[in-house]
């Protein structure tokens, strides 16, 4: 392994990643306030019982307690789901807890306006990036080509230690090509076409792309899915990030510079 | 590493400590705008074009589910109400050159056509229904707006716990488009006083809020400032966005 610096991140990846960090936390947390509106999915057009994916559901009286139902399979989840904190040292029939919505306990009309804007954020942030990673080259390097394919299960097997070395790759490995590609290329535009088709606006000005998803309840259900989805990825971007190194990590998604080590090329 | 527990700590504190003022620079301050800038942006961006998608029979939600402010039950209303609405007349005025009393059979007579549409709550539900009404394009022409008039409120029968009468607004554009009409039936019969009898607006490219019951008179204006919140309606009042195509 060589030592020394490296200046890893350029001014604009920095910027727009903190910007989207930013944009995605605050989308997660008004999303959920607005889901709380009407908390229930349907893989459906109109809004149909018949077809519900996802539910929760409140017992009020002595013993209250909170359901989360998954496709009609009842879980109990009293004080996190259901039956949860109203964001005012009490619990309430509600879906999502109040100390995860934004910007409130309950503000729907706050909470829209807030999820437009960070959606604007989170857009200019993506087509920013995207911009100066493809004049700069680094997106050359991110996105994953079928070369990569053979060599993602040894680089599993590296990241469970049933492995001793990475297989040779550029600077980021394949599993990381295949997680950046998904979430830049697949999911940030998914969730975006998606949030957009909720608005009878939209679907009005391009009915073929509601009809796509299966319907304005079915790309509710599809945005949902894919926030979840994008939670498992920061879950996994996360415990990477404190695993390889989370100061040398932080330092170069701040400053730029990375210290080269035993961790190179197998980051977050 | 105690240094680095000594800054995040710091930091947290700051964090709480700032709290209030965050919060009220978020409420009230630059972000605030850049809030209502957001929406008029959105207007922009997909503004009101196309159509939105026609249903077939078999869609249809024939228990439309009711929501919004309680159902009028006193005074004018109920009078009407009480005689089958044969006394109630739609007023046109404001910003016109011809003012207009119309009653259910002359609103009939100016040319109704079904529509089965989705309407989509801003809660976040949807629900088919077959309308039965006049273009409000058709309606507004009879009184001939002046040049000068740019929004049509609409002004309600209905009113919350604290008194406020409900009320709505579209620009004239919104209101030209073909799917936004006065509907008079709900899926084949007359609209019932749960789901605002006898005349409701319904506008199918915006979200559910835009859609008042219980209209009892449209006024063109210039400028919709004046008008009670001076938003241009009750939950535009309440914080929720004018534009309501998204």
């Amino acid at each position: 392994m060589t030592s020394g610096k490296i200046y890893r991140h350029s001014i604009a990846a920095r910027t727009t990643h903190w910007l989207w960090t930013i944009a995605m936390l605050v989308l997660v947390m008004s999303g959920l306030q607005i889901f709380n509106a009407a908390p229930y999915l349907d893989a459906s057009d109109k809004s149909d019982p018949a077809r519900r994916v996802l539910a929760f559901d409140a017992q009020e009286g002595d013993k209250p307690a909170g359901y989360t139902i998954v496709f009609g399979h009842r879980f109990t989840t009293t004080h996190l789901f259901g039956y949860t904190d109203d964001g005012a040292g009490a619990e309430t029939p509600r879906a999502f807890p109040g100390w995860l919505t934004l910007p409130g306990p309950q503000s729907l009309a706050d909470g829209r306006r807030w999820h437009l804007f960070f959606a604007w954020a989170l857009f200019i942030a993506w087509v920013a990036y995207l911009i100066s990673a493809a004049v700069r080259g680094t997106l050359r390097e991110l996105v994953i080509r079928p070369s990569d394919f053979p060599k993602l299960l040894p680089m599993q097997m590296y990241y469970f230690r049933l492995r001793k070395e990475p297989p040779p790759h550029g600077t980021y490995n394949p599993l990381q090509k295949l997680a950046y590609t998904v979430v830049l290329f697949g999911m940030f535009p998914l969730l975006m076409i998606t949030g957009l088709t909720l608005s009878p606006a939209v679907d009005a000005a391009f009915p073929w792309l509601t009809a796509l998803f299966g319907g304005r309840q079915f790309a509710r259900t599809w945005h949902f899915t894919l926030m979840v989805l994008l939670i498992g990825y920061f879950t996994t971007h996360l415990a990477l990030v404190v695993t390889t190194g989370i100061w040398n990590n932080m330092r170069s998604m701040i400053t730029g510079w990375y210290v080269l080590g035993k961790h190179d090329g197998v980051g977050p | 590493m105690k240094r680095r527990l000594f800054i995040a700590s710091s930091l947290a504190s700051l964090g709480l400590a700032g709290c209030g003022r965050v919060k009220e620079s978020l409420t009230n301050g630059p972000f605030r705008g850049a809030l209502v800038s957001t929406e008029k942006l959105n207007d922009k961006v997909i503004g009101t074009h196309g159509l939105a998608r026609e249903y077939a029979e078999a869609d249809i939600d024939r228990n439309f589910r009711v929501n919004g402010l309680d159902t009028p039950s006193d005074g004018a209303y109920a009078a009407l109400a009480k005689d089958g609405f044969r006394g109630y007349q739609l007023v046109v005025d404001g910003l016109v050159d011809r003012p207009q009393k119309l009653s259910l059979g002359e609103l009939r007579a100016a040319g109704v056509k079904p529509q089965i549409t989705r309407h989509d709550c801003v809660e976040g539900w949807s629900a088919i229904g077959k309308w039965n009404g006049v273009q409000l394009g058709t309606v507004l022409a009879m009184a001939q707006p002046k040049s000068n008039a740019r929004y049509c409120v609409f002004h309600c029968f209905d009113r919350d716990q604290s008194g406020q009468l409900y009320y709505e607004s579209l620009d004239l554009g919104q209101a030209a488009h073909p799917q936004t009409i006065l509907a008079l039936d709900l899926n084949d019969k007359p609209l019932d006083n749960d789901h605002g009898a006898p005349v409701r607006l319904k506008i199918p490219t915006q979200l559910g809020y835009k859609s008042a019951k219980w209209v009892s008179r449209i006024e063109l204006v210039a400028d919709l400032k004046p008008i009670n919140g001076g938003t241009g309606g009750y939950w535009e009042d309440q914080g929720y966005e004018w534009y309501a195509g998204i």
